[in-house]
């Protein structure tokens, strides 16, 4: 085709129109391979985005066919709402309280896994990734029967060590850790393998090297392996993060926000208002006060993508 | 000499007293993560009457088949179970072919834009998927697709973390194949379908992997396009089921094994793909 076209061009503006026209040919050919997923990514992701970021100015549900236009009325509301500043409450709470507890128990069990002494690394590594299989859903089934009041395995095993009964999931000051403990179960496999992975990664010889210079075992796992585990720990603080402020399913199916709020979260928020409560403004309004937050957090995960590949 | 042979018994003593108590602890680790699935298993054979005696019992009296015989009989459960089946393989179908055609252009072709488009598909990973919630439900709306298996799955279908995984390995893979299938006379599509596409089965498995899970447990944008309890998936059933049954333990316990059980079966065989998603998976926030 190329060739046939030079013989033929003596004429210089004739071989610039015929490399122009093999130029739209290429790049035809390569939108049709990619138009597929535009067209998916487009309709499903960049219109509802700045659509959502329309209806935060509106007014309406679901399906009023004018929303008035309220400008910032409904970010203003979310400033002395009472739910709004309960799920703030509890958002805030919750990521400050899980991140750290499956942070630091991740690493712990990733150093039990990863135990000079352990055989079988692959077995335990396995078993504490397998919650990770359940749905949301399916765990907190299983957890509502063990946190159960009176015949609950939980509270159960308190009373044999002399502990109180808890209401877990029905007094308000302890449903939110009840939460907590679930997502934890559910959750901490991510953390531990990829903790386990990077252990794996740190050299052998500067490990025995501070062996022999008279380094414990504590030493060395906090002045050699936690250090040169940093950049996956910041990944795992991160991830851990963007998913505690995105926390719903368990919190759905456990206790749908309550009792009294004290387990409602943005996301909880954003679906009950949009499709129980009819004001569609005010979820979008905390949908992107949820952007606001999750997005210099993303940020900050790609830098740490961008120097770790 | 004595002293030296002392020495050293005892620090055998004190590696045996390191790992037992290693040990000790990575079997309290395994009754932690284990011990609550074995104990709905157990559950689901349990009679109503024995579930809420005080002190629990573990293992049932007596064994009985009551609670499945429920679920699939008295409730839609097998219904669930054929959908999220259905759809769930449809979403990874369609995601894996949608995104290695993307990821073709992507890691092998010159386009005008290109690397301007890519960063901005990267750039809305940092977008939660909540925000996009009610916009996204009033297009499938408009579409006319509630429900119905297409508003399930074709909202569903496509990930810009699954574009970026294939264009990652299909740039590791070497054009000379590509260019060799071209002369043979092969067509563009023929050269994607043929030659990259095979080449790249082991991240094609893990994006099903991750897919896959991750559609079997999905419960947000099901319970907004579907009201129709003949078009719920598992997790959607499970959610009703602590709604309407609350007291029965036993039906839950059954249902919600029976709901995880697919992937356990899985995760056996594929264990390599599932940790290799990890980080795929984890992106998708």
């Amino acid at each position: 085709m190329a060739s046939g076209s030079l013989a033929m061009g003596s004429d210089a503006s004739q071989l610039v129109w015929q490399r122009r026209r093999t130029a739209l040919k290429r790049n035809l050919s390569a939108y049709a391979f990619i138009l597929p997923f535009l067209v998916l990514f487009i309709t499903f992701n960049v219109i509802p985005f700045f659509w959502a970021l329309g209806l935060s100015t509106l007014k309406g549900d679901l399906v009023d066919p004018v929303k008035p236009f309220v400008g910032i009325q409904n970010f203003i509301n979310l400033t002395h709402d009472s739910i709004t500043l309960t799920v703030f409450k509890n958002s805030i709470q919750y990521v400050v309280m899980v991140v750290p507890t499956a942070v630091l128990t991740a690493l712990a069990l990733a150093f039990l896994i990863g135990n000079r002494l352990v055989r079988f690394k692959g077995f335990f590594r396995g078993v504490v990734y397998f919650p990770l299989l359940a749905s949301a859903a399916a765990s907190a089934q299983i957890w509502s029967y063990l946190l159960a009041p009176r015949f609950g395995l939980v509270n159960y095993l308190f009373k044999l060590l002399g502990l109180p009964e808890i209401y877990w999931l029905s007094d308000p000051r302890v449903a939110l850790l009840a939460i907590l403990l679930v997502e934890w179960w559910r959750g901490i496999g991510f953390h531990v393998v990829l903790f386990l992975a990077a252990m794996l990664g740190v050299p052998v010889e500067l490990q025995e090297a501070a062996r022999i210079d008279g380094a414990n075992s504590w030493q060395i796992a906090t002045r050699i392996t936690i250090p040169l585990m940093r950049p996956v720990i910041l990944f795992s603080v991160v991830m851990g993060t963007i998913w505690a402020f995105q926390l719903f399913d368990t919190v759905f199916v456990l206790t749908n926000g309550g009792p009294v709020h004290s387990t409602a979260t943005m996301v909880w928020y954003v679906y009950n208002y949009a499709f129980r409560y009819g004001q569609i403004g005010m979820a979008a309004a905390m949908g992107v006060v949820l952007l606001a937050i999750i997005m210099p957090i993303s940020f900050v995960q790609m830098r740490v993508l961008g120097r770790t590949d | 000499m004595l002293a030296e042979k002392h020495g050293r018994t005892g620090r055998e003593i004190g590696r045996i007293a390191q790992a037992v108590i290693v040990y000790a602890l990575l079997a309290l680790v395994c009754v932690v993560m284990l011990g609550p699935f074995l104990f709905i298993f157990a559950t689901s054979f349990k009679e109503t009457y024995t579930l809420i005696s005080i002190p629990p019992r573990i293992i049932p009296e007596r064994f009985v088949w009551t609670n499945y015989l429920y679920i699939l009989q008295e409730l839609p459960f097998a219904t669930w179970f054929l959908n999220s089946v259905l759809v769930a393989l449809a979403v990874t179908l369609g995601t894996l072919f949608v995104d290695a055609l993307a990821a073709f252009a992507f890691a092998k072709k010159q386009f005008w834009g290109r690397d301007i488009l890519f960063g901005l598909m990267l750039a809305t990973v940092m977008i939660p998927g909540a925000l996009l919630l009610v916009p996204s439900f009033l297009i499938t709306n408009k579409l006319h697709l509630i429900n119905s298996y297409g508003g399930l799955v074709i909202p569903s279908i496509g990930g810009v973390l699954g574009v970026f995984l294939l264009r990652q390995f299909m740039q590791t893979l070497p054009t000379e194949l590509d260019d060799a299938a071209r002369i043979d006379g092969c067509s563009e599509f023929g050269v994607f379908w043929r030659v990259v596409m095979p080449l790249c089965a082991p991240a094609l498995g893990t994006l099903a992997i991750v897919t896959f899970s991750g559609q079997w447990n999905a419960l947000l944008w099901p319970l907004v396009v579907i009201n129709n309890k003949k078009l719920y998936t598992l997790p959607q059933g499970l959610a009703l089921l602590r709604s309407e049954f609350q007291v029965n333990y036993g039906i839950t316990s059954a249902a919600a094994f029976l709901s995880v059980l697919p992937l356990m079966i899985v995760f056996l065989f594929l264990q390599r793909y599932f940790m290799e998603g990890l980080t795929v998976g984890a992106l998708k926030g």
